[in-house]
């Protein structure tokens, strides 16, 4: 109960903030210069069929009324349409997003297996090789620019060692794609027992995420550091040690004590790497929703850009919703 | 940037003895001794500034220069980093970068702090009080989530395409996607400061709200935003070479890291890796460079570092 009205009133708090988004990023949009109009039918369109699609794509109409009727599909769901790729936005974005997502959980998750244990060891130790390698580690990871370190990964592990396929896409063009399931092409090989998209697709997933592994583990493994640092530092700690609870035991309480923090350190990751990871997407042309936004940026295309806007605004909404449940499993402080 | 900080942390009493510009001197110097990564830091930043300034004068060839004669030549003593596909000198171009890459991030990363951390402080002086004022608080921090929740790369290019792509667009971009940044910072540090006694006498005292926060408020608050500007500086980098690599930032034959890195991209799946591993390096470099400088703020204004530091603890 105390669960539900916590999350109702969070649901009901994010609604001006969606709202507010949209209103932003609309006139944002609107305000790139570049006509629709003249992208749409070239530069030799008559004026007269210029100023038709126009009026069709309501552009003639002022930017209020724009707004007020684009409010108007959003809530029934509708983006409009993409004239790049002259599908409906949702569509589009149905598609794309799993591939982005498939990409920052499975990079994530490889963070995580990279700096949790490098930092929960630093923390432990206060001195030594390890300490020093995981103090450098976090300011490097976080100084090196990702669609570099990216090109360093193809050069090594395709150009020179050639042990994965061409960094293009997710999935050879000769393989058949497994039925979509969840949307990750891994996973659904796996369901569908394909071996071929199996092996395909994994060796095109294996760089973007060691790419976004590598880097994003550089902030995982400060937060784990300094909380646990700060765990090992409380008094609960010197309670425990003075009872004379075995060390294991006592890091354990003091790792588990520390988990709110490093879930929100990688919920707020999460939410900054789905429009966070384009360059990444660019670099390995993934087809993700950020490169989808960033093509339609560069050409004027409004239409993907809100919706990638809208749609990630509700994906993060939906990360920190899921992160609040965590927090109640994690913190029993927030159960009371 | 150290000097100013080490002001705001000099309130311990004062054991050594000396001129206090010289007990701080010392302490920066314990500091770098303890923690020698710090040095390191501080050397990068030098280094890159002065390429940055010097450059003109240090480049062997002209770093927008082509010769078709020498394309994609790998490292040698004539080019010590090769030449790109167009036959450019990547050493000339990646010593001519910080010229770009470091005025565009530093100017926006200035431009941000100054903007958000005035906002920031006079928002969290006035939150609190029953009037018209709490609501513009009110109002600001919202305001404040709506623009962090965007996604900043996405924006950033956005923003660029609004002013047209130029140099002073990456600024304001740069500068735009920061600002809450420094807001929140200060508007933290404010709500803290804004309870403790000292303020509280001169308030008592008669002093304009104007007089508090320029005299007493803002100067006790500033540190963290200081650590904050310098590892923002690196930030900075890395967002204009997104933008540049992208081809929304800085165009083409500019030496700019970002968009050498792009450049280089075809080269190096076909196995010249020059062209975009060095500008990837010298970007790196700087950034961590920053990141140390920004961490050894923090270390210099925390009053607990100075007293361990001072008893010559390590």
């Amino acid at each position: 109960m105390h669960l539900l009205r916590y999350i109702g009133r969070r649901i009901l708090f994010v609604i001006p903030q969606l709202f507010g988004i949209i209103l932003v990023s609309f006139f944002l949009v609107k305000l790139i210069p570049g006509d629709p109009a003249v992208m749409m039918l070239g530069p030799t369109a008559s004026e007269e069929s210029l100023h038709d699609l126009r009026d069709k794509m309501g552009f003639t109409k002022p930017l209020i009324s724009q707004f007020v009727r684009y409010l108007h599909d959003v809530v029934r769901g509708d983006l409009g349409t993409s004239w790049q790729t002259t599908q409906p936005v949702t569509e589009d974005l149905f598609q794309r997003f799993p591939a982005t997502l498939e990409l920052i959980t499975f990079g994530l998750l490889l963070a995580i297996a990279i700096g949790f244990p490098l930092g929960i060891a630093a923390a432990r130790l206060k001195r030594g090789p390890v300490r020093k390698f995981a103090d450098y580690y976090g300011l490097l990871a976080g100084a090196m620019p990702d669609f570099w370190l990216a090109l360093v990964l193809i050069y090594v592990f395709y150009t020179k060692l050639n042990w994965i396929p061409a960094p293009l896409g997710r999935i050879d063009m000769a393989v058949v794609p497994p039925p979509t399931v969840t949307g990750s092409l891994v996973i659904d090989s796996l369901l569908a027992g394909d071996l071929d998209a199996l092996s395909s697709s994994f060796g095109h997933l294996i760089l973007p995420v060691l790419t976004l592994g590598l880097i994003n583990a550089g902030p995982i493994l400060k937060m784990t550091q300094s909380t646990v640092e700060r765990t090992l530092a409380s008094d609960f700690v010197r309670y425990a040690e003075m009872c004379g609870l075995p060390r294991r035991v006592v890091l354990r309480q003091a790792i588990r004590a520390a988990l709110p923090s490093i879930v929100t350190i990688v919920s707020v990751l999460y939410g900054f790497l789905i429009g966070g990871a384009v360059l990444v997407e660019i670099v390995f042309s993934w087809g993700g929703a950020g490169q989808y936004a960033v093509q339609g940026v560069l050409n004027a295309d409004v239409n993907p850009v809100l919706g990638f806007v809208v749609f990630s605004a509700v994906l993060s909404l939906i990360i920190y919703l899921l992160v609040d449940l965590l927090y109640f499993a994690l913190d029993p402080r927030m159960r009371g | 940037m150290a000097g100013a900080t080490m002001a705001a942390a000099a309130g311990a009493p004062a054991a050594a003895p000396g001129p206090p510009w010289r007990q701080r001197l010392r302490f920066f110097a314990a500091v770098l001794r303890a923690r020698p990564a710090f040095a390191l830091g501080y050397a990068i930043v030098a280094l890159v500034v002065a390429t940055g300034v010097l450059a003109p004068l240090i480049v062997p060839y002209g770093p927008m220069v082509a010769d078709p004669n020498v394309y994609l030549l790998p490292p040698s003593w004539q080019h010590l980093l090769g030449t790109d596909g167009t036959g450019m000198d990547i050493f000339s171009r990646v010593l001519a970068a910080p010229r770009v890459d470091l005025t565009i991030a530093m100017l926006g990363t200035l431009v941000s702090a100054a903007l958000g951390a005035t906002i920031g402080a006079i928002v969290g002086y006035y939150e609190g009080q029953r009037t018209w004022r709490t609501a513009l608080s009110t109002f600001v921090m919202r305001a404040a989530d709506v623009l962090q929740a965007f996604p900043v790369f996405v924006f950033a290019i956005a923003l660029v395409a609004v002013f047209g792509q130029s140099v002073r667009s990456i600024v304001i971009a740069i500068a735009f996607v920061n600002t809450p940044i420094y807001l929140r910072l200060m508007r933290g540090q404010v709500l803290s400061i804004r309870r403790l006694r000292y303020v509280e006498a001169a308030y008592v005292a008669g002093a304009s709200d104007v007089a508090i926060l320029l005299r007493h408020v803002i100067p006790n608050a500033i540190a963290p935003v200081l650590a904050q500007l310098s590892v923002n500086v690196g930030w900075s980098v890395l967002l204009t070479a997104g933008l540049s690599f992208v081809g929304a930032g800085v165009v083409a034959p500019t030496p700019e890291w970002g968009s050498m890195i792009a450049m280089g991209f075809q080269n190096v799946v076909t196995g010249q890796w020059w062209p975009s591993v060095f500008p990837g390096i010298a970007l790196g470099l700087t950034v961590f460079g920053f990141a140390l400088v920004g961490a050894s703020i923090e270390v210099l204004a925390d009053p607990a570092q100075r007293r361990v530091l001072s008893g010559s603890l390590r």
